[in-house]
């Protein structure tokens, strides 16, 4: 076998560029370009992943609990509004500007409006959280009723296709990539809202972890934290965004 | 029966919220603390804006808002851009760098805050960086994709009638290309401005996030809510601005 083949030509690609970025990390500290109090060796970072893992546990489980409330109150909710909204299109074309500016205005000015109202417990998280979530969603939820076209649906209908099977065969099958892909955007959307709050007020939670953790200068604790939220919610995003493709395969 | 028009039914429905909204401020029993009705959030923007209110510096610190969304865009868009002609130029380096794209892409920006911070310290470099690493990602992948979608027969025929490669880049996969970017570069110009201002919401010591904090904490409500709507209406208008733009350039 050759390095000639593009395939390993392009893992060898990839893991040089991996490996002259934790090396210039690596020198970057060792050399003194950056005080090790702002930033931890690679291995520093790796060798505190496990006790950071397991003395972050409790929050995890924490933000865990809190992120998913906020997910599934926002998905659902915007899941409704959405296929009510997206029945009529009438209805569609007044109010898709209205909450497609949801999606584009930077909600988290509104942050201290939340503090105002919910305090500085746990609602807050979830609301932002949930709200963060809702508009991606509601945006997704509205095509996806566009996806279904017409045509289909009679030609079933005309080969004598009940309503469930339809359903099954015609309506689900065209609206599912655009559902699953807004959950991509609205997981995403609502992680971040779920941390924006825990960052800035939470005493609980990942994101109050590394906060703290950042402000009594922990340094390489802190990066491991940011390590470990960084590999698991990407790893949950990856796998929706590969859901997405894999639903929205019978396209191609 | 005559149907109103979409657009009018959204702006009568925004009208009534409003009216709903300063009826119910006006007439319930929560308290001014918590929600202005919005006469006087209005009453109050106006009198930010003639520098009648007690708003500390409003023009300097959004000034310093605007200037620090312009920079981070400038950068994001600049090496946006870029990247995404370099992941578009070859396949290799496209096979090589794309999942790692993909899983920069699929982190929540937000959990890097914390390691920019750290890194950079607390100035409007933070809020740049941050703004420019929310933003880039839609506009690497959208330069790359509208550069990779090119009809082949193009380039052959540009390659048969003697263009060189320069050439064939200004004069054919660019404009082919315009429209996949256009979209990458307006929307990752929203994405921007929530990362700036998602900076100056959690830093809290100069620009407008120093304002709305300031507002916050000192229980000035109606200047709280005005400072917020300003805020919103600056991304507002920016998004609608860079969308005509795009739209002229699409067509033209």
């Amino acid at each position: 076998m050759t390095l000639r083949q593009p395939k390993y030509l392009t893992l060898a690609i990839r893991f040089a560029a991996l490996g002259i970025f934790l090396l210039v990390w690596d020198l970057a500290v060792r050399l003194g370009w950056i005080d090790p109090l702002f930033l931890a060796t690679p291995l520093d970072t790796l060798e505190h992943l496990v006790p950071v893992a397991e003395h972050a546990a409790p929050d995890l489980a924490i933000t865990v609990t809190t992120f998913l409330s906020a997910f599934a109150a926002g998905v659902i909710v915007a899941l409704a509004i959405g296929f009510a909204i997206g029945i009529s299109h009438y209805s569609r074309r007044m109010l898709l500007p209205l909450l497609a500016l949801g999606v584009t205005i930077p909600k988290v000015t509104l942050l201290p409006l939340f503090i105002l109202w919910f305090g500085i417990a746990q609602t807050p998280v979830i609301v932002f959280g949930a709200l963060s979530g809702f508009f991606p969603m509601v945006i997704n939820v509205m095509t996806a009723g566009g996806e279904v076209k017409p045509n289909q649906v009679l030609l079933a209908k005309a080969m004598g296709f009940g309503p469930l099977q339809i359903f099954r065969k015609v309506t689900l099958p065209a609206m599912l990539p655009v559902l699953v892909s807004g959950l991509f955007y609205a997981c995403n959307a609502s992680m971040m809202g779920v941390f924006i709050v825990e960052l800035a007020l939470a005493r609980h939670g990942l994101g109050a972890v590394v906060h703290d953790l950042a402000v009594t200068f922990q340094t390489a604790d802190m990066y491991a934290a940011v390590l470990l939220t960084a590999s698991i919610t990407a790893a949950v995003n990856m796998a929706l965004w590969y859901a997405a493709r894999y639903f929205g395969r019978w396209r191609y | 029966m005559h149907k109103l028009s979409p657009t009018l039914a959204r702006l009568l429905l925004v009208l009534v919220l409003l009216v709903l909204w300063e009826i119910f401020t006006r007439f319930s029993s929560v308290s001014a603390i918590l929600i202005a009705p919005p006469s006087a959030i209005l009453w109050q923007m106006a009198q930010i804006l003639v520098r009648a209110s007690n708003v500390p510096d409003f023009y300097a610190n959004a000034w310093l808002t605007i200037v620090e969304i312009l920079i981070a865009y400038a950068v994001t868009a600049a090496i946006g851009v870029l990247a995404g002609i370099a992941v578009a130029s070859s396949k290799v380096i496209g096979d090589a760098f794309e999942p790692i794209l993909l899983v920069l892409y699929a982190v929540p920006k937000i959990i890097l805050y914390p390691v920019i911070v750290l890194m950079i310290g607390t100035g409007p470099a933070t809020k740049i960086v941050f703004g420019v690493f929310v933003g880039i990602f839609v506009i690497i992948f959208n330069t790359a994709a509208g550069l990779r979608q090119i009809e082949p027969n193009y380039l052959r025929l540009a390659h048969s009638l003697g263009y060189g490669g320069a050439k064939i880049f200004f004069k054919v996969q660019l404009p082919a290309a315009a429209q996949t970017v256009l979209a990458g570069l307006r929307l990752g110009f929203g994405y921007t401005i929530i990362g700036v201002l998602t900076g100056e919401l959690l830093l809290v010591n100069a620009g407008l996030g120093y304002l709305i904090d300031w507002a916050s904490v000192n229980y000035y409500t109606a200047q709280l809510y005005a400072l917020i709507v300003i805020t919103l209406a600056i991304g507002v208008v920016a998004n609608y601005v860079v969308g005509r733009i795009e739209r002229h350039w699409v067509r033209g």
